[in-house]
């Protein structure tokens, strides 16, 4: 049973992906990891700005930072996207049956309008 | 998109035997939505939809079981409109008077975004309709989600290759 505080979890890591720079930070890191200078170069921003949203995204669990150097690096945590893939893979078979059905009733008004032009 | 495992949003591309203005009705005339909505074995007692930008709709799920019927309602608010083209609506739990209830105290099984974003784009095919379905916990209005699918593919790559 799932608790409360996984669908914090997840609203959380939808906000914390509803901002493009985070997004492209988090993109970044997919590649492997940096040091917050590294994030920082691709953006028109300060170095503090930047923090700010790394900063986002560590709350959210999408990126920890390692203790073994001053400059600590940041790698990317997988498993809240991980979260938000299992809610895409739950959605999925249920939009399929729903265009399958479409289709089926889409196939059944055609046939009752022929039905209709044959009778008139 | 590359793969459809591990995907960060619901992306479905169908096409369909009818023309794009019948496609068009299927999403909002609340009549012939109600035919093909609700998941199997449940029925759409109630759809309402004021379909203009920033008009609010309601849709009701009734699902049988041994305590009899159950119902969920569906709110949601219509951010952009062009007809037989491009459909986006937000779309949350409510109740039945379209107050937004949070997903957990549904009873929910896993965990929801409060407020998820249903968008839909037709293209007419040779008298066919090409549709593009995606629907994803983020809101298109909110701060800086404009170009999130692209965004979202590369992520969608990274969890799919993830060990374990």
């Amino acid at each position: 049973m799932p608790t409360a505080t996984d669908e914090d979890q997840l609203s959380e890591t939808f906000a914390a992906l509803a901002n493009s720079t985070r997004r492209a930070i988090v993109a970044r890191l997919a590649e492997g990891e940096a040091t917050v200078n590294e994030l920082a170069e691709p953006f028109d921003m300060t170095l503090p700005a930047i923090s700010k949203h790394i900063k986002v995204l560590e709350r959210a669990g999408l990126v920890v930072r390692a203790h073994r150097a001053q400059y600590r690096p940041c790698a990317l945590d997988g498993a809240p996207l991980e979260a938000i893939s299992t809610w895409a893979d739950q959605h999925r078979p249920v939009w399929e049956a729903r265009f399958d059905r479409m289709d089926d009733y889409i196939a059944q008004l055609r046939q009752q309008r022929r039905a209709s032009e044959q009778d008139g | 998109m590359a793969d459809d495992k591990g995907s960060v949003a619901v992306v479905i591309e169908r096409t369909f035997d009818a023309p794009v203005d019948f496609i068009w009705l299927m999403w909002t005339d609340p009549e012939h939505f109600k035919a093909w909505y609700g998941p199997d074995g449940a029925t759409i007692p109630v759809a309402t939809m004021d379909v203009r930008v920033g008009g609010t709709r309601l849709v009701c799920m009734e699902m049988q079981t041994p305590n009899g019927p159950m119902h969920m309602w569906f709110t949601g608010e219509y951010l952009q409109i062009v007809e037989n083209e491009r459909l986006v609506y937000t779309e949350s739990m409510a109740d039945e008077h379209g107050n937004v209830v949070s997903p957990s105290d549904m009873g929910m099984p896993e965990g929801h975004p409060v407020t998820t974003e249903i968008r839909v784009e037709l293209e007419a095919v040779d008298g066919r309709t090409k549709m593009v379905m995606t629907h994803a916990g983020v809101p298109e209005d909110s701060p800086g989600a404009a170009g999130w699918t692209m965004a979202f593919d590369k992520l969608a790559a990274q969890v799919a290759s993830r060990p374990g």
